[in-house]
């Protein structure tokens, strides 16, 4: 990966582009003097904190963006607890139902972000098309919004505040070795099936891992859940002692936390059938592996991250952090997301910025026309390839719920540790 | 002392320990030298230098050069601060003053609480007192919190068996305790001395317990690669650990070179 | 006299003060916000026992407490074996204080590569295809992989035990090299065979060794949460995983609870050890 192949990359995008939309130009629009000395400290995940987007900010705004990693938990422990250290926080939207009511950010203003009615809708409304129902759990749209510019309440329906500016999402399902597993999957409750005993692995981040239990146990018959992101304390016990059970079983052969973790154990071929990240079946197949994110009859668990400014923004700065905010949503970073298999929250400005081949591929469901690159350069994906789970509208209108934090999260958690220490 | 069979037998052990302790880092080396397709595991795709190249270049998600910046800057800090302040401490001990024995065990329960206490405690601290966290503040403490007790047992090794009748010769000779100290002490115990600094260096270059609350925006090497797992990594984190262990045989060549020195002058 | 106590005190209060704010405080602060209540939100400064009803009441974390035990005294004696004798061949079976150094070095050189890193890499060692199964397959002792090696107890405890055995032949190897030979000497002249020395006079005169490293063993295992976690693949709980779980969702609170349920049993291992020996005038 090399300066100049992206900036190529870019032109031609651009190129191709600017005889259509003309939301790409008009970047930079801060001329002050010293824009140049202003840095923004954006600390967020490895999903979207990636050093491509940082290289392009300091070209396309003049501004130096600077990174901080982590993982989920410890990204919204910073953005909570040491506020004072970053400037824009890159966060889940189940993380912001616990980190904005702590008053550590400041809402956004929607009348300032210019692309903000091409939004997708599930980020406002929730519904992609007027006919899907919303998913369950903490729905971006109900903590995307808060009631005024200095309420720390969410509000019930869109107002000219939001929590955080929607920039990217998923809809995650299993990922599977089609190769060693030996028939085709189509159930969440595949996951428990004995024949794959000591090969499953399951997601250990309480808040994530117990909505793909919730979905393996719909899926199983053996509860239906009122609201699986927001569960009773006796939907809570059931399904943590069905976890217990299939852990004694030795069902499962580990709980991965970190994304290199599920990578390496499905690579490895200590683990056939798993919960997964969409960018980690990807990283499955380039190196020659077979995996596939499997499409399931009962639908997809969805998740959400945005942009959220910190409290102590002010004047430069912050008009600094607006123009990045706008830039986001304008194309260029929505198409590096499409790439890797994420959603971009604004669709025009990314597929401004695709090639008819790459949105064919990973947007509409279509076959590929020629072999599809990683931003990295990398072959992902032969001619003729079709994306798992086919077209947008197929993966994100079949999303069942959503990442959540629930009412009971505390006694979840206590269960949650009993069910990994049991 | 013991007989042929039992040396044999502990000679046996001795390498099987040794080949136990570098069973990952030859993992680690083996599969650094994988081929640009190359993952985290076995089976190896590929032998190639490409990934010791790839470490040089920017990464797609984390900044391992200026990560390895501040992990050497902080080691440097808490190597010097170590040193000094074991040195300080372990001359106030050679006598009994008031509170000693308080500190004394005040330093052992240093080294013995975990080390998520700590940073907890102090991420809690600098958190309620709105302080901002830093690695060269809050991070800083956390670690010397670790490497002080250290250097102070340490120190108390050496001066227990200190001859005194070095120093008191020194004093009848017309010597200041200050020209006593840096002609006759330092030099005696300068061994001792550098073991001190590389314990400190070392323990605060790999540290990642206690400064996972405790290191605001900027992360060290360890933090870094840390949040570096959360994306997809590839063989380039081999290849840094392949890297630094060269480095460390290196750096520790070095040293013993470098106490060797020292011992041939200070015998001389 | 007097100045020359005033004199220590300056030089030690470097050291009295870092431990003062960075130890401290922030110890007394875990017990403050132990009593705190908190939301999914916030804390709320508050002096409620709910965090302790909530922990100490519950089985999970008295059996989390057990397990936590059960690794610490399984790697203890592990360490305690295997450090034993290593630290007997540095000391008595080596000559040469060069040939001693470079074994040590040795020893040393695989802890200065990131300690995540080699965690990682424990993986593609012990895993079904890792190099482990493969060298044992290919030496036909075994023809189906073992899967117990990783994400497992034993996993752990291997782990630990390659983490921490150092810490326990350091100490040991400091007191016996701190053995006068000629007590060696008389025993043999006395006609005390290998076993009987060892028994009589090494493993006394090593007991404030054994006692030092027996600390660091048990401590360092007992806050461990990143072994734990990577090599039981998340399976087994400890407690310091419970806490940094606690932690990561900001559950500080309940974290603080257990932190003090951690320290104390910590500080009454150590002083039990500490009667034995008196670390003072052994060191």
């Amino acid at each position: 990966m090399t300066k100049t192949t992206i900036t190529r990359r870019g032109a031609l995008a651009l190129g191709g582009a600017a005889l259509g939309s003309g939301a790409i130009t008009g970047f930079p629009t801060l001329w002050a003097q010293n824009i140049r000395d202003i840095t923004l400290r954006q600390v967020g995940t490895g999903v979207s904190g990636l050093n491509a987007i940082a290289e392009q900010v300091k070209k396309d705004l003049g501004f130096t963006l600077q990174l901080t990693i982590g993982d989920t938990d410890a990204v919204a422990q910073r953005a909570a607890t040491q506020a004072r250290a970053f400037d824009v926080a890159d966060i889940e939207y189940f993380s912001i139902k616990k980190v904005f009511p702590t008053g550590v950010m400041q809402p956004i203003e929607v009348s300032r972000i210019k692309l903000a009615d091409k939004l997708v809708p599930i980020f406002t409304s929730g519904k992609l098309t007027p006919t899907t129902t919303p998913g369950q759990g903490t729905a971006p749209h109900t903590v995307g919004y808060v009631e005024g510019a200095t309420s720390t309440k969410f509000a019930a329906a869109p107002t000219g505040w939001m929590t955080l500016l929607p920039t990217i999402y998923n809809a995650d399902t299993l990922g599977i070795r089609p190769d060693l597993v030996g028939r085709p999957i189509r159930n969440w409750r595949d996951l428990v099936d004995p024949a794959f005993k000591g090969k499953a692995s399951i997601l250990n981040i309480p808040g994530i891992g117990i909505m793909d239990a919730a979905m393996v146990m719909e899926s199983l018959g053996q509860i239906t859940y009122g609201d699986k992101g927001n569960m009773t304390r006796a939907e809570i016990d059931k399904t943590i002692a069905f976890l217990i059970e299939q852990k004694r079983a030795g069902q499962f052969r580990a709980f991965w936390k970190s994304f290199d973790e599920s990578v390496n154990l499905m690579a490895s071929g200590e683990v056939v059938i798993q919960s997964m990240w969409s960018p980690a079946v990807a990283a499955v197949r380039s190196r020659n592996i077979a995996c596939t994110y499997q499409p399931l009859e009962e639908g997809y668990r969805a998740w959400g991250s945005g942009l959220g400014l910190a409290k102590h923004l002010t004047g430069l700065q912050r008009d600094a952090a607006y123009e990045y905010l706008n830039w986001y949503l304008s194309g260029w970073v929505g198409a590096y997301l499409n790439r890797q298999g994420y959603y971009s929250a604004v669709l025009d400005t990314a597929k401004a910025n695709m090639s008819e081949n790459e949105w064919g591929y990973w947007m509409e469901g279509k076959p590929a026309t020629a072999p599809i690159m990683s931003p990295d350069g990398k072959e992902m994906e032969k001619a003729g390839a079709v994306r798992d789970g086919g077209a947008f509208a197929d993966r994100m209108g079949k999303v069942v719920c959503w990442n959540s934090v629930m009412n009971e999260d505390r006694y979840m958690v206590q269960k949650w540790n009993e069910f990994i220490a049991a | 002392m013991p007989g042929r069979l039992a040396r044999f037998l502990l000679t046996a052990l001795f390498v099987l320990f040794l080949a136990f302790l570098y069973g990952p880092t030859f993992t680690i080396t083996v599969l650094s030298f994988q081929g640009p397709d190359g993952g985290l595991t076995f089976p190896m795709n590929g032998v190639s230098l490409h990934w010791f190249g790839r470490l040089f270049a920017t990464q797609a998600v984390g900044d391992i050069g200026a990560a390895l910046q501040r992990s050497l800057a902080l080691a440097a800090m808490v190597t010097v601060s170590t040193v000094v302040v074991s040195l300080a401490a372990g001359m106030a001990f050679r006598r009994r003053f008031p509170g000693g024995t308080a500190l004394f065990y005040l330093t052992l329960a240093s080294l013995i609480v975990p080390s998520i206490l700590v940073s907890l405690g102090v991420g809690l601290l600098f958190n309620l007192m709105e302080w901002d966290t830093n690695w060269y503040s809050s991070g800083f403490g956390a670690q010397l919190t670790w490497t002080l007790p250290f250097g102070l047992l340490i120190m108390f090794a050496v001066f227990n068996r200190f001859d005194r009748a070095w120093e008191e010769a020194a004093r009848d000779m017309g010597a200041t305790p200050w020209q006593s100290f840096l002609h006759v002490v330092l030099p005696i115990i300068a061994p001792s001395v550098v073991g001190i600094a590389l314990f400190g260096f070392t323990l605060s270059f790999d540290e990642f317990a206690r400064t996972l609350m405790t290191a605001g925006s900027g992360n060290t090497l360890p933090l870094e690669i840390l949040g570096m797992t959360t994306t997809v990594t590839n063989p380039v984190l081999y290849a840094l650990g392949t890297a630094s262990t060269a480095l460390s045989f290196l750096v520790i060549g070095g040293a013993i070179l470098g106490v060797k020195v020292l011992r041939k002058r200070g015998g001389g | 006299m007097r100045r020359s106590a005033l004199f220590s005190w300056l030089q030690a209060a470097p050291l009295a003060l870092v431990l003062a704010v960075f130890l401290v405080v922030p110890m007394a602060m875990i017990v403050v916000v132990s009593f705190f209540d908190y939301s999914a939100f916030a804390l709320i400064p508050d002096f409620v026992f709910t965090n302790y009803q909530e922990a100490f009441g519950s089985a999970v974390t008295w059996r989390t407490f057990g397990k936590t035990l059960w690794f610490a005294g399984l790697t203890w004696a592990i360490t305690l074996s295997i450090g034993f004798w290593l630290a007997y061949y540095l000391a008595f079976v080596v000559k040469g204080e060069m040939t001693r150094t470079v074994l040590f070095v040795l020893c040393t050189v695989p802890f200065w590569t990131s300690n995540l890193i080699r965690m990682i890499a424990w993986v593609p060692f012990l895993g079904r295809n890792g190099l482990m199964n493969q060298a044992l397959i290919g030496m036909g002792a075994i023809d189906r992989p073992l899967e117990f090696l990783l994400f497992s107890d034993f996993a752990v405890v291997l782990a630990f035990v390659h983490l921490y055995t150092l810490f326990m032949v350091v100490p040991i190897f400091n007191t016996m090299m701190r053995i006068d030979r000629r007590l060696l000497e008389a025993a043999r002249d006395a006609g005390a065979g290998f076993w009987h020395t060892l028994w009589c006079v090494i493993l006394p005169l090593c007991k404030p060794g054994i006692g030092i490293g027996s600390i660091f063993v048990i401590v360092l295992v007992m806050g461990d949460f990143a072994t734990v976690r990577l090599m039981s693949g998340g399976q087994s709980a400890s407690v310091g995983l419970m806490i940094s779980n606690q932690i990561g969702l900001m559950q500080y609170p309940a974290a603080a609870a257990n932190a003090v349920g951690l320290l104390a049993m910590v500080l009454l291992l150590m002083a039990a050890i500490l009667r034995a020996i008196d670390i003072r005038r052994e060191l």
